[in-house]
C-alpha cells in the first residue's frame, strides 16, 4: 500500500489506549484489591501479591476498554465522554474491542497460573459482569443499572482475599457489600449533576426516570443500609478499635452529606454543591475506610 | 475531496513524519511492555518454583518422620 497516495489515518497512541483503560476508576480497584489483599488472614509472597494487583488491576482497564467499545456512540453524546478515543475519532472501535478482550483474556490466564483459579474465575466474572451484565443488558434497560451493576466494582478487595487465602470466607463478602451498597449513592450524586447529559443519550439514570426526587431518597436509604453495613467487620468479625472508630466517624459524615443532599430540591440554575461534596466525599470514603481496614491489621 | 499529498510536499512530509513517530511511539510502548511481562513471567516462575520446593520438601521430611517414628 502506497502511503502517500491513499488517505492516511495516524494509529492510536498509546495514550489513548491508556485512555480507555479508565484509570481514574482502575487507581480506587486497585487500591481495594490491595487493601483485600492485606486485610485478609496469612500472606502472599511480595511477587505473587504483585501479580495479582496487576491482574486485577488489567482485568478492569479491560473490562473499561470494552465498555469504551459497547458505548462509543453514546460516550459521543456526552459532553463528559465526548473527548474518550473512540467518540473523538483518535481510534477505530475495533482496536478498542481487541484491546479489551486481549487485556480481560491475559488478566484471568495469569491469575490462573500465578495465583489460583478461583481468583481468576471471580475475575473472570467481574469482567463479565462489567462488559455485559451492567454495560450491555442492565444500562440502557433499567435505572436500577447502578445498583446492579455495581456488583462489578466490588469484587476487587474479594479477589484479592482469596488471592491470598485461596478460599472465600464471610468477611470479603462483607468488603464486597461494602462496595456494593456505596455505588448507588456515589453514582446517583453524579447522576444528579450530569443528568442532562444522561437524558440526552437515552440513558434510564434514576433521574432522569424516577425524577429528582426519588433519586435524593434512593441516595439516602443505600446511605442508611451503607453505614451499619460498614460496622460489621468491627461488630462482628473481630477487627479492633481503629476500624471501628473510623467506619463510625466516616459513616456520620456520610450520612450527614447524604441527608443534606436527600432533603433538599434543585432551584433553577442550581449549582448542585452538595451533590458534587457528597459524590467528592464519597470517593475519599471508600479510600479511607478500606485504609482504616489495613491500619487495623497492621498495628 | 482532499488534496492529493504528492501536490503538497509540505503535508505529504507532515503526514509520514508524524504517522512514523506514532509507529515509533506505539512499537518502543509495546517492547516495554513485552519487556516488563517476560521480567514478571520469570519472576513468578521462580516464586512458584521457590513454593512448591519447599513443599516437597516440607512433605518429604513429614513422610521420614512418619516413616522412621
Amino acid at each position: 500500500m502506497d502511503l502517500v497516495s491513499t488517505p492516511v489515518r495516524l494509529p492510536a497512541d498509546w495514550r489513548d489506549f491508556y485512555a480507555l483503560t479508565k484509570p481514574r476508576v482502575m487507581t480506587l480497584v486497585i487500591f481495594t484489591g490491595l487493601c483485600g489483599m492485606l486485610a485478609a488472614p496469612g500472606a502472599i509472597h511480595p511477587v505473587l501479591g504483585f501479580a495479582a494487583i496487576l491482574c486485577i488491576a488489567v482485568g478492569a482497564g479491560g473490562a473499561a476498554a470494552l465498555n469504551q467499545w459497547w458505548e462509543a456512540d453514546i460516550d459521543a453524546g456526552m459532553k463528559r465522554t465526548a473527548k474518550r478515543p473512540l467518540p473523538s475519532g483518535r481510534m477505530e472501535r475495533e482496536s478498542a474491542r481487541d484491546f479489551g478482550f486481549a487485556l480481560a483474556g491475559g488478566a484471568v490466564v495469569t491469575m490462573g497460573l500465578a495465583i489460583g483459579w478461583l481468583a481468576a474465575a471471580i475475575l473472570a466474572i467481574s469482567i463479565f459482569y462489567y462488559a455485559w451484565v451492567y454495560t450491555v443488558w442492565l444500562k440502557p434497560r433499567t435505572p436500577q443499572n447502578i445498583v446492579i451493576g455495581g456488583g462489578a466494582g466490588a469484587f476487587p478487595p474479594l479477589i484479592g482475599w482469596v488471592a491470598v487465602t485461596g478460599h472465600i470466607t464471610w468477611m470479603p463478602v462483607v468488603l464486597f457489600l461494602i462496595i456494593f451498597f456505596w455505588t448507588p449513592p456515589h453514582f446517583w450524586a453524579l447522576a444528579l449533576f450530569v443528568q442532562t447529559d444522561y437524558a440526552k443519550v437515552g440513558i434510564p439514570m434514576l433521574p432522569v426516570v424516577a425524577g429528582e426526587r426519588v433519586t435524593r431518597h434512593q441516595i439516602l436509604l443505600y446511605t442508611l443500609l451503607l453505614v451499619p453495613l460498614s460496622l460489621v467487620p468491627w461488630a462482628f468479625a473481630g477487627t479492633g478499635a481503629i476500624y471501628g472508630v473510623v467506619a463510625a466517624a466516616l459513616g456520620l459524615v456520610f450520612l450527614a452529606l447524604a441527608l443534606r443532599v436527600g432533603l433538599r430540591h434543585s432551584v433553577p440554575n442550581d449549582t448542585m454543591k452538595p451533590e458534587k461534596q457528597l459524590f467528592a466525599y464519597s470517593v475519599l470514603y471508600l479510600f479511607a475506610l478500606f485504609a482504616a481496614l489495613v491500619l487495623d491489621r497492621f498495628v | 475531496m482532499g488534496q492529493d499529498p504528492d501536490q503538497n510536499p509540505d503535508k505529504r512530509d507532515f503526514d509520514l513524519a508524524a504517522f512514523r513517530a506514532r509507529q515509533k511511539a506505539r512499537n518502543r510502548a509495546l517492547g516495554l511492555l513485552l519487556g516488563a511481562l517476560v521480567v514478571l513471567f520469570f519472576a513468578i516462575t521462580v516464586v512458584k518454583l521457590g513454593v512448591q520446593a519447599d513443599k516437597r520438601h516440607g512433605s518429604s521430611l513429614l513422610y521420614d518422620s512418619a516413616q522412621h517414628g
